[in-house]
């Protein structure tokens, strides 16, 4: 029997404004999200301001979840997951319980939608020696933010305000050794938007970046780029750091400043890795449940060229960082398109059926 | 300004989980796969061993005895302490080994120095060494950095390329040899570090008031990375751990520096025509920092060119008024001293160069006694009594 | 043509191009080199950096790029810098900058070129020691005007050193013209080795006279062992 309802999987940016849309179709959305808030990763790392105009990552995530929550045709399940699939599109069965619970509830649905989104790059699988498990000081986007959000960007080991910031990027991507080939796409702007708020908050502390390129793309060069040299006076540097090792109280890193054609060692008080994107956990195991294929790098596989919401299965569709390094920019407009042919999917049904 | 002890122990409030999913392929299934179709005998550690871990979580069998030993050339030629320690612990801890004649040099120095060779000569070399040791029975453990690395290369290399496999398959057939890969490639320090518990169940020397530095040698862990030992509790796993482990084990104090990661400076080529790079290298980047920072009693490495050249090079340092003087030594010399090894008979420390007696008068050993005991032994060498000196001379 | 003033304008291009072939044609090759992006990782780990205006970062870039004459200029002017260390192999395209270096080199020593000729001048003792005896700088190479920067310490080893060598309790170390005590029969196998993988003409193409008194050795001894060389 068709159903009328989608199922959206993960209550991030993706998922609640898949889910608002839905609702605003007219149409019923259940949204299952595997932690207890939502919000997504904005929200449970406590992202400061997003890259896109410096808004606040918490009120923006806010104002999606009231609109998600506000809308009596979204039904939402926190602390949730979904643990088993069965069925074809316009008619799934799928089961949920309560994370780490056994079955909950059965419920049938007409599309899916996975929203998982992505986790980061955990550093201590870097080939370069970054030593994030052996100082403090040194630390991810993720840990920086949550100090910029709560404006007490500080070196963690001596709680002071720091002198010499600087930002690594690409840890974790672009790397044959790791595995990790592709570009993560969002930590060119992350850093800068990052870099530009430290300089803000500690006017005192000189800031670097150190890059292999610098990712801006459209609006971000002018938007971003060039204010955080003209205005903000960020470094930045073409040539990777490879070594982070203590000296005295403060960090070395070492790199290779390639403009200038010399080694250089120079000594930090934070630094900042660039970590990239990887497929979640959540992204993972779906994936599985659901039976959709995944690509090398164990994202959701997107097969179909013009169309960035499909999966290999019909009936499910992805949105987000599920399928591989998004910014918020594609995630939003992924969510409207998968939103648009969830519901369409389930309207044609509904017209045959009737 | 010394960097603290707890450095090692990583002072960091964050702790590495290794997850399984993201280890890459374990060679061994390739060169299984080859023994399955005939292109060589994989010769599988004998029990028994331990296994430690290595960078990617990988489990590594390291033999305890019945080991084959490929000597290293630089110690044998100049530093005879270094091959000498490493027999002496076998021998301290009942382990039967073989030292061969049949053996040559791995030639990776020359190669690395001149490139008078090519990829199918050095794994010929190799691999007669490898199948020289297959005929006894016994198992090769190898004493060099460099020919641990270069095998470990050369492993790579017979495993993807067919071409050279098979012109060094028939070079073998002309030499009437078998075609034999080790199941591991099995550094003496990593053996020194998978029986370092039991060195110091028989340590009769204090060690707690010795502060080391300690030296990874380049060609240990930067050819072929995911071999090589590396160790959650020592630097949150993030630096290859086989000397620290020991010296920790041993009771000493291991000390950061910032030039940990940096090579010695050997050169291969340099230390012997182009010595200036070398000298300046090793005292710069490595002694100077070292002392500055760290001031140990001793420097602790694991390979050859890295003792010769952190050793050699203080003298021209000195004579330039370089912050040098800190003593040079193998972590086999090191663990045979702690177990009460003689410094002159075992750890033949008068073929080093930079001065190492108040670093034995800090482990309340009697160094002037010792070189008198070893005058003795001179004396019956010049004056015939004996021909040569053996170890059952010098077991107590 | 490449982007910059030919070095080397009186060697032809085709023989830079010839060189260059070599170089890629080696089967270890695919392996060291992939793709470039300059990142800087290889110079700030590598050691001969520091010292010499030398950089494994242009060693990769001028082989991707396939620029025939900036590489002959570094395969005459830079690649005997390298400290073959392999820091480099941190390379996170999984380049090997080294490894193209030794490639390089080798095809520059089989090609008998005089930057080649002239980096092992003064080495050709070491070589003969090695390829003819299975062993490296033997204990009677340890001569103080050989090293004299090691201090006076190498004159004591030096005096001392056949009773000092005598006082070594592993046997096979009972030697000073060779570090342990090597079988016939394995010097043998280890010349059947060299002549078998092209390595004798390598020698003949950088220094003849070397290549003349090894051949002699080991010409020699293959002879009383009944193989024909």
């Amino acid at each position: 029997m068709a159903s009328d309802t989608t199922l959206i999987i993960g209550g991030g940016p993706a998922g609640l404004e898949a889910a608002r849309l839905i609702g605003d179709l007219g149409q019923k959305a259940i949204l299952v999200e595997n932690r207890d808030a939502l919000g997504g990763i904005p929200i449970a790392e406590h992202y400061a301001a997003l890259t896109h105009g410096f808004l606040s990552a918490e009120e923006a995530m806010n104002e999606l979840i009231n609109a998600a929550k506000a809308n009596p045709s979204v039904s939402i399940r926190t602390g949730s997951e979904v643990v088993e699939c069965s069925g074809a599109a316009g008619d799934f069965t799928v089961k949920i319980a309560k994370s780490g619970n056994g079955v909950g509830e059965s419920i049938n649905v007409g599309s899916i939608i996975v929203a998982t989104g992505f986790q980061h790059f955990d550093p201590g699988r870097e080939t370069q020696m970054y030593g994030y498990y052996e100082y403090d000081d040194v630390i991810t986007l993720a840990d920086a933010e949550k100090m910029l959000k709560e404006n007490k960007f500080v070196t963690p080991s001596k709680g002071t305000p720091p002198q010499r910031v600087c930002f690594i990027q690409c840890v974790g991507s672009r790397d044959r050794q790791i595995g990790n080939e592709y570009c993560s796409k969002v930590c060119c702007g992350i850093s800068s938007k990052q870099a530009i708020e430290i300089r803000q908050q500690v006017p005192g502390a000189k800031v670097f970046i150190f890059y292999i390129d610098m990712r801006m793309y459209g609006y971000w060069e002018n938007e971003i780029y060039w204010p955080a040299q003209e205005k903000y006076h960020v470094q930045y540097v073409k040539g990777i750091i490879t070594e982070i090792i203590r000296k005295g109280d403060r960090l070395i890193v070492r790199g290779e400043d390639t403009t200038m054609g010399r080694p250089m060692e120079v000594p930090m008080d934070v630094v900042v890795l660039a970590v990239g994107m990887e497929p979640s956990k959540g992204t993972k195991e779906v994936a599985k449940i659901l039976g959709v294929q995944q690509n090398k790098y164990n994202f959701i596989d997107v097969p179909h060229g013009l169309d960035p919401t499909a999966t290999s299965v019909p009936g499910i569709f992805v949105a987000g960082a599920a399928a591989g390094p998004k910014d918020l920019d594609d995630t939003m407009a992924m969510a409207g398109a998968a939103a648009m042919k969830a519901a369409a999917l389930i309207a044609k049904k509904s017209r045959v059926t009737a | 300004m010394t960097i603290p002890y707890d450095a090692v122990n990583t002072k960091s409030s964050r702790t590495f989980e290794r997850q399984a999913e993201y280890a890459p392929k374990d060679y061994h299934e390739h060169l299984f796969e080859l023994e399955h179709e005939g292109e060589w005998i994989v010769q599988r550690v004998p029990e028994p061993y331990v296994e430690v871990m290595t960078k990617f979580g990988r489990k590594k069998k390291i033999p305890l005895e019945l080991t084959w030993h490929h000597k290293s050339c630089g110690q044998c030629g100049h530093i005879p302490g270094y091959s000498t320690a490493i027999f002496w612990l076998n021998r301290k801890l009942n382990f039967k080994y073989i030292d061969p004649t049949d053996q040559t040099s791995c030639t990776a120095w020359n190669y690395y120095a001149s490139a008078t060779s090519n990829a199918a000569a050095q794994a010929g070399v190799g691999m007669r060494n490898f199948a020289a040791a297959y005929e006894t029975g016994y198992f090769p453990i190898i004493h060099c950095g460099t020919s641990y690395g270069h095998y470990k290369e050369m492993r790579e290399q017979l495993m993807h390329h067919e071409d050279i496999r098979h012109q060094v398959r028939d070079v073998m057939k002309k030499l009437k040899k078998p075609m034999v890969m080790p199941e591991e490639i099995v550094h003496y320090s990593e053996w020194i570090h998978a029986v370092r518990d039991r060195i110091a169940a028989k340590q009769t020397l204090d060690f707690s008031n010795i502060a080391v530095a300690v030296h990874p040698a380049c060609h240990y862990y930067k050819l072929v990375q995911e071999d090589a030992i590396y160790d959650p509790d020592i630097y949150g796993g993030q630096r290859t751990a086989t000397v620290s482990a020991t010296v920790i084990a041993l009771g000493a104090e291991v000390r950061d520096y910032s030039t940990w990661f940096d090579c010695c400076g050997f050169g291969f080529r340099h230390i012997l025509v182009q010595r200036d790079f070398t000298r300046s290298f090793a005292t710069r980047r490595k002694i100077e920092v070292m002392k500055e920072e760290a001031n140990p009693d001793v420097v602790i490495t694991h390979d050859t060119g890295c003792v010769t050249t952190l050793d050699k090079s203080q003298f021209v340092g000195a004579a330039h008024g370089l912050n040098v003087g800190v003593p040079v030594m193998s972590d086999a010399q090191f663990a045979a001293l702690a177990m009460g090894a003689h410094p002159y008979r075992v750890c033949q420390l008068h073929w080093h160069s930079t001065e190492y007696r108040p670093l034995l008068e800090k482990m309340n050993i009697d160094h002037e006694k010792a070189w008198a005991e070893f005058q003795e032994d001179l004396k019956k060498l010049k004056s015939g009594e004996k021909e040569y000196i053996s170890w059952e001379d010098i077991d107590a | 043509m490449g982007l910059f003033k030919d070095k080397y304008p009186d060697v032809a291009y085709e023989e830079k191009e010839r060189l260059w072939e070599a170089v890629k044609a080696d089967s270890r090759f695919p392996a060291y080199l992939y793709g470039c992006y300059e990142c800087g990782i290889c110079v700030a780990a590598c050691p001969s950096a520091r010292f010499y205006d030398f950089s494994p970062r242009k060693i990769a870039q001028a082989a991707a790029r396939e620029d025939v004459e900036l590489i002959y200029e570094q395969m005459n002017d830079d690649v005997w810098n390298c400290s073959q260390c392999f820091s480099c192999n941190r390379c996170p395209r999984q380049n090997s900058p080294g490894g193209l270096i030794t490639i390089i080199r080798e095809v520059s020593v089989k090609n008998g070129l005089r930057s080649a000729k002239q980096a092992l001048e003064g080495y050709g003792r070491v070589i003969y020691k090695i390829m003819g005896t299975g062993t490296q700088v033997s204990p009677d190479m340890l001569q103080p005007d050989a090293f004299p920067d090691w201090g006076p310490q190498v004159r004591e080893v030096s005096a001392e050193l056949d009773l000092w060598r005598r006082a070594l309790p592993p046997e096979t170390l009972h030697t000073t013209s060779t570090g342990w005590q090597v079988d016939d029969k394995t010097i043998i196998e280890l010349y059947l080795i060299w002549h078998n993988t092209g390595v004798m003409d390598m020698i003949a193409a950088v220094d003849e006279g070397l290549h003349m008194i090894l051949n002699d050795v080991m010409e020699e001894k293959l002879e009383e062992a009944g193989y024909e060389v």
